[in-house]
C-alpha cells in the first residue's frame, strides 16, 4: 500500500468499515511509516475534537412556535370549517334553554338579534313578520340589559378561563354570527392584545379575518402587530392587513423587514407583504406562502 | 420499509451523540408520516420530539447562528405539513427531514450570501461561562470557539459534510444520498474537509498568539 492509498482508507478505518484484511495492511504501514503517522494523528485529533463540540439546546419558543403550528394545522384538516362545528353546538344549547311560550321566544330570539350573540340563523328567520307591542318592546329592552350583561360576562370570561381549548371555543363561538357587534370585535381585539396563549392569540386573528374590511379590526391588527412575540401570529396579522390592502400598514410593515431582531419569517412575510401591497391592485390573492418546493426525494 | 430509519445512524462513540434519537418507540417514524399524510396532524409532535434537536445541532454548526437555527427548524417542520402529501410510501423520514433542511439551509445561504458567518453572541456568552471554570476546562472552552470559527470559515460544502457525517451521525451512504454523489466522494470530500478544518484551525491558533 502506498500513502495515498492508505490515507484513503482513513475514514473508512475509522468508522470501521474497512475490511480486515485491508485494516491489517493500514495499520501495518502505519507502523513503518512516520508521515501516515503524522496524518492518522492528526486526523484523530480533529475527528476527537469536533466530536466533543457541544450544542446549545434551543430555547422553550421552538417548541411552543411548533406546537401552535401544529394545533392550526391539525384543526385546518380536521374541520374546513371549525365554525360550523361551535354553531352547531351551540344550536344544540339554545335549542335547549329556548322558551315554550311563542312570545317569550320571539323576544328571546330578538334580543340574541339586538346582542348579536351566538344567533342562530333559524331563529332569526321566525320572528320576522310578528308584530311588536309595548310590552313586547319592554319585554325586549329588558332581555337587551340582560344579554348586555350576559355578552359581558363571556368577554370577561374569556380573558380568564383557564383551558386554552375553552377560550379558543370562546372566540369561536363569540365570531361565529352574522354580524358581531363592534363590542364584539372590540373585545376580541382586546383578548388578541392580552392572551398568554399563541392559539388564542392565532384563532382570534384568523376569525377576524373575515372582518378585514372594518377599518377598526384593520387598525387594532395593525397597533398590535409591533408589539406581538410569537412569529405565527405576526405573520398571520401581516397575512390579515395585506389581503385588506391596507397601504396604511407600510410603514409598520416596512419597520419589520428591517428590524434584525425580528424573527426572519415574519421579515420576509413583511417583506412579501409590502411587495403585494405596491403592486398594481391586479392580484388581490397574491399568496403570502413561501414559494412552493419542487418534489421532495 | 425494511429498517426504522434511526437504524441508520452510526452508533455514536461520544456522549454529544447521545442525543440522536434512539428507537425504543413502538412506532416507527415512517408510521408516523404516514399517519400525519393521513390527516392525523398531531402525530407530528412525535417526530418533532425525535428530530427538533439533532436538526437544531444540524442548523446551529452550519450557520453558527442559535437564534436563525431555531427559525430554520422551524421552516422544516413548516414545510413538511405543507408537502406532507409529498411524502413517499417507501419514502424514509430520516433522509426526508434532512433533504428538507439542506434546501432550507440552502435558501438560508442564498438569502445572507454576501455576508460571513457571525459567531453568535449567544455562543460567546456560553463559552464566557465555561471561562470561569477550572483552567482545563477553560482551556477546552476555547478549544471550542476556535473549533467553531474554523468550522465557519470552511467552504460550506466542507462544512456540511463535516456536519453530516461527524456531528449528526448520517452515514456516508445516506449523505452520499443527500448530496447525490458517490460514497466514495463523500468519503474523499469528508477526509478532505477534515484535513482543511485542521489547517484553518492551526491558523487561527497562530493568529490569536501573535
Ligand atoms: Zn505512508
Amino acid at each position: 500500500m502506498n500513502c495515498q492509498r492508505v490515507q484513503d482508507n482513513f475514514i473508512d478505518y475509522q468508522d470501521g468499515s474497512l475490511p480486515a484484511d485491508e485494516s491489517a495492511q493500514l495499520r501495518a504501514h502505519l507502523t513503518s511509516c512516520p508521515t501516515c503517522q503524522r496524518e492518522w494523528a492528526a486526523l484523530q485529533e480533529m475527528t476527537r475534537k469536533l466530536d466533543a463540540l457541544p450544542v446549545a439546546e434551543p430555547s422553550p419558543r421552538l417548541r411552543e412556535n411548533f406546537y401552535a403550528m401544529l394545533d392550526h394545522a391539525q384543526r385546518d384538516a380536521d374541520a374546513p370549517s371549525p365554525f360550523a362545528l361551535a354553531r352547531s353546538r351551540i344550536d344544540r344549547f339554545f335549542a335547549a334553554l329556548l322558551p315554550e311560550q311563542p312570545a317569550m321566544q320571539f323576544a328571546f330570539a330578538l334580543a340574541l338579534l339586538v346582542c348579536g350573540l351566538l344567533a342562530g340563523q333559524h331563529y332569526l328567520a321566525r320572528p320576522a313578520a310578528a308584530p311588536v307591542d309595548d310590552s313586547a318592546k319592554r319585554e325586549v329592552a329588558e332581555l337587551r340589559k340582560q344579554m348586555d350583561a350576559v355578552n359581558q360576562l363571556v368577554v370577561a370570561s374569556l380573558l380568564q378561563q383557564k383551558s386554552t381549548t375553552e377560550r379558543i371555543q370562546a372566540v369561536l363561538t363569540t365570531m361565529d354570527q352574522k354580524a358581531p357587534s363592534p363590542s364584539d370585535l372590540h373585545a376580541m381585539l382586546t383578548v388578541m392584545q392580552t392572551d398568554s396563549s399563541i392559539n388564542v392569540r392565532l384563532s382570534i386573528v384568523d376569525a377576524l379575518n373575515q372582518h378585514s374590511d372594518d377599518s377598526i379590526v384593520r387598525a387594532g391588527v395593525l397597533s398590535a402587530l409591533p408589539r406581538e412575540r410569537a412569529p405565527l401570529v405576526q405573520v398571520a396579522m401581516i397575512e390579515l392587513l395585506t389581503a385588506a390592502r391596507d397601504r396604511v400598514a407600510e410603514p409598520v410593515f416596512e419597520k419589520l423587514s428591517r428590524d434584525e431582531s425580528v424573527d426572519l419569517n415574519v421579515r420576509a412575510a413583511a417583506r412579501r407583504a409590502l411587495a403585494v401591497l405596491r403592486l398594481p391592485a391586479a392580484s388581490p390573492t397574491a399568496t403570502l406562502q413561501p414559494a412552493a418546493q419542487p418534489l421532495l426525494t | 420499509m425494511t429498517l426504522a430509519p434511526i437504524a441508520q445512524f452510526r452508533v455514536p462513540s461520544q456522549p454529544v451523540a447521545a442525543r440522536v434519537p434512539v428507537a425504543v418507540e413502538a412506532t416507527s417514524d415512517h408510521e408516523l408520516m404516514i399517519a400525519v399524510r393521513a390527516g392525523e396532524i398531531r402525530r407530528l409532535g412525535d417526530l418533532f420530539e425525535r428530530y427538533h434537536q439533532p436538526l437544531y445541532g444540524f442548523f446551529v454548526r452550519l450557520t453558527n447562528q442559535p437564534s436563525v437555527g431555531e427559525d430554520l427548524v422551524q421552516i422544516v417542520f413548516y414545510r413538511i405539513l405543507k408537502y406532507r402529501h409529498t411524502y413517499r410510501d417507501e419514502g424514509k423520514f430520516s433522509a426526508w427531514i434532512y433533504h428538507l433542511a439542506r434546501k432550507v439551509a440552502a435558501d438560508h445561504f442564498r438569502k445572507h450570501a454576501s455576508t460571513p458567518i457571525p459567531t453568535d453572541p449567544v455562543d460567546m456568552l456560553d463559552q464566557a461561562d465555561a471561562g470561569a471554570q477550572p483552567s482545563e476546562q477553560a482551556a477546552a472552552a476555547e478549544d471550542v470557539v476556535l473549533l467553531r470559527a474554523a468550522l465557519a470559515r470552511l467552504p460550506l460544502e466542507h462544512r456540511e459534510v463535516l456536519v453530516l457525517s461527524r456531528l449528526q451521525h448520517l452515514e456516508h451512504k445516506e449523505i452520499a444520498r443527500l448530496l447525490d454523489c458517490s460514497v466514495g466522494a463523500v468519503k474523499v470530500r469528508a477526509h478532505r474537509a477534515l484535513k482543511e478544518l485542521r489547517e484553518v484551525y492551526f491558523k487561527i491558533r497562530k493568529e490569536k498568539v501573535a
